[in-house]
């Protein structure tokens, strides 16, 4: 079975993000990792992938520096490596048209990713993936299992937990799971390094110049947090009574 | 706050992109698994076995040798693997460096065909643990005078004597012990069940808390004959593993400064006196410039000598150089980190003490400073001055 993982690689969560010209300077992020529910995805794929003797495809779509994240994940074990190689921020219905063809070329029956990039949040990846590929798609899941020509999928509910079966090409955007994440062993990095990364360009996938739809205008740093303030003695007791009411709201 | 390691000229951009994988990986562990359970490893004064487990999955342990499922990278990643290890604590890296460079060293280079075999893949997997045993109770830097003795036998060895100062030797399952075989100096792989040996932890430390240091007792300690290791002997045989185990010191002594500076640095930010953070008064200021400045001579000071250990084009002197010289910046470094924390220094809310009183072993253990000046003495001048009749 064909199990690709959709991996994106974002600004690391601890990473100081600056804005120049009203958008966020790629050049000072000091460290990029692969998004954090991904990483859950490719897990997911790891585990499926040695339940059924699968073979698991990575693909991820951005700049040359994303090279390193596929890398990583043939550390830990992903079979083949597919980079779309694009300098330019794309929008996202492009970046599921790149990854769905990529799909379909290589014959994969299930699909891996996580809910949302750390980065943009946007969690259109997996569903609008899914849309293109006319396939089965769960979302938020915590874990999928391959059983009698069905996949099974474990999410939350209003009860509690929810199984989703479903049958068919299906994708699946995986939240923060139960499992552990597993760690690289220096086997892994060497194997690793003599994988080779196919790399495909967009104008391959027939990606034309025309099709940005989605423009971001602008970006912006959140609002500077105003400085608390600091009551002592019992005394000021009224006073942050009438703030918590009036200011703040709370009571 | 996730810790970003100081590195001034960027001299990791030299690495290669597995060394940088394999840092990225041992720092992320570290990061995880050691720091938030040192300082209760140390109160115990118990080496985690989770941590034995870890190294061995990571498959790390004896880094740079090759074959019998050993890792097979560079000493240049040997190095890495112990500055990030040594970032965590001196005794964790003490860990690594005893079984690969003084355990699994000599199996690999001195031993049998049949001893490598059954040895190095159980100790790469860290499912076996090594201890070396050179030094004893009278015999520090002079250990050519050693007095634990083999005797060889119709169909076995007998070993009679005592080390000291074992790091891992309660929890080893064997031993590469030094001995004198009819005067000329041997190496013999004891394993922990031989009879007459015994392996008391030594307690009371105040440094390397988090490490088991031993003694190891022969008292006609019996072993079979194919324990001896074939392929050395004389002294050539226990300095050859000191080269390798110094080397990893010199690069490890690094992680233990940038822990120190890290903690001095994000202290002095956040700490308020006079109303205005102490980062921003000169005094402070000068000290950190001075914590800046000789971590980057460290590192460049190690990176070359990895380079120059991975083309083969070296020598024990420039090993010394380094050892002596990075570990001798990391405890001054740490005291100085003590001094910026204040008060706070001296608890193990922050890690600054506890690497200063690691360092004060790391200073002395595998050549202390002033033989490895002693060595570099030599070197210059070509005059010994280790002994003379008096």
């Amino acid at each position: 079975m064909n199990i690709a993982v959709l991996l994106k690689q974002v600004p690391d969560t601890t990473a100081k993000i600056t804005i120049s010209n009203g958008k966020v300077d790629e050049n000072s992020v000091s460290k990029w990792s692969m998004s954090p529910y991904d990483e859950y995805a490719l897990e997911s794929g790891l585990k499926m992938k040695e339940a059924t003797g699968g073979n698991l495809i990575a693909i991820t779509c951005g700049p040359e520096r994303t090279k390193k994240m596929l890398t990583d994940a043939a550390a830990v074990g992903a079979d083949t490596l597919i980079h779309i190689s694009e300098d330019k921020v794309l929008d996202s219905t492009q970046v599921q048209n790149l990854l769905a063809t990529v799909i379909n070329n290589n014959e994969i029956e299930v699909v891996l990713c996580g809910k949302q990039a750390a980065d943009t949040n946007a969690g259109s990846t997996g569903p609008g993936v899914a849309e293109i590929l006319d396939a089965a798609c769960v979302t938020m899941v915590s874990e999928v299992s391959f059983s009698e020509n069905s996949f099974i999928s474990v999410r939350p509910s209003n009860t509690g937990t929810e199984k989703v079966s479903t049958s068919g090409i299906s994708v699946f955007t995986f939240d923060k799971g139960l499992s552990e994440l597993r760690r690289p062993n220096v086997r892994g990095i060497m194997m690793a390094k003599k994988k080779v990364i196919e790399t495909i360009k967009p104008e391959e996938l027939g990606l034309g110049e025309d099709s940005d739809r989605i423009i971001l205008q602008t970006q912006d740093s959140p609002a500077e947090k105003e400085p608390g303030q600091i009551f002592e003695g019992v005394g000021e007791i009224p006073t942050i009574v009438s703030k918590l009411r009036n200011e703040a709201n709370v009571i | 706050m996730d810790y970003e390691a100081l590195d001034f000229y960027e001299v990791d951009s030299l690495l290669s992109d597995e060394e940088r994988m394999v840092r990225d990986m041992v720092r992320d562990w570290v990061d995880e698994e050691v720091i938030p359970n040192i300082e209760n490893a140390c109160r115990e004064g118990i080496f985690p076995d989770e941590w034995r487990v870890a190294l061995g999955e990571m498959g790390v342990l004896g880094a740079p040798l090759k074959g019998y499922d050993c890792p097979g990278l560079s000493y240049t990643a040997y190095g890495v693997i112990c500055r990030e290890l040594e970032r965590g604590d001196s005794g964790l890296r003490s860990f690594a460096s005893v079984q690969g460079s003084l355990a699994m060293y000599p199996i690999w280079d001195f031993g049998s065909e049949e001893q490598k075999m059954h040895y190095l893949p159980k100790m790469a997997s860290g499912e076996w643990i090594g201890c070396f045993g050179l030094t004893e109770p009278d015999y520090g830097s002079n250990p050519g005078d050693m007095i634990t003795k083999a005797e060889e036998m119709e169909d076995h060895y007998i070993l009679n004597g005592a080390k000291m100062w074992i790091t891992n030797g309660t929890m080893a399952d064997l031993a590469v012990v030094w001995a004198k075989l009819d005067g000329v100096i041997r190496g013999f792989i004891v394993e922990k069940n031989d009879p007459g040996f015994s392996a008391p932890e030594m307690k009371g430390k105040h440094s390397l808390k988090a490490s088991v240091t031993s003694e190891l007792v022969f008292q006609d300690c019996k072993i079979p004959k194919d324990r001896i290791l074939p392929g050395v002997k004389g002294l050539r045989g226990p300095f050859s593993c000191l080269n390798n185990a110094r080397f990893g010191i010199s690069w490890g002594a690094i992680g233990a400064a940038q822990a120190c500076f890290y903690s001095a640095k994000d202290y002095a930010l956040s700490r308020i006196q006079f109303d205005h953070p102490i980062a921003s008064y000169q005094l402070v200021q000068n000290k950190l410039s001075w914590m800046l400045r000789e971590i980057t001579k460290a590192q460049l000071l190690a990176y070359h000598l990895g380079q120059k250990k991975d083309d083969g084009k070296w020598i024990p002197e420039h090993i010394s150089l380094a050892k002596m010289n990075n570990v001798d910046i990391a405890l001054e470094i740490a005291r100085v980190a003590r001094d910026i924390h204040g008060a706070n220094g001296i608890l193990d809310e922050y890690p600054v003490m506890r690497h200063m009183a690691n360092l004060e072993s790391v200073k002395t253990y595998e050549g202390t400073h002033d033989i490895h000046n002693l060595i570099l003495g030599r070197h210059i001048t070509g005059i010994q001055s280790f002994t003379r009749e008096i």
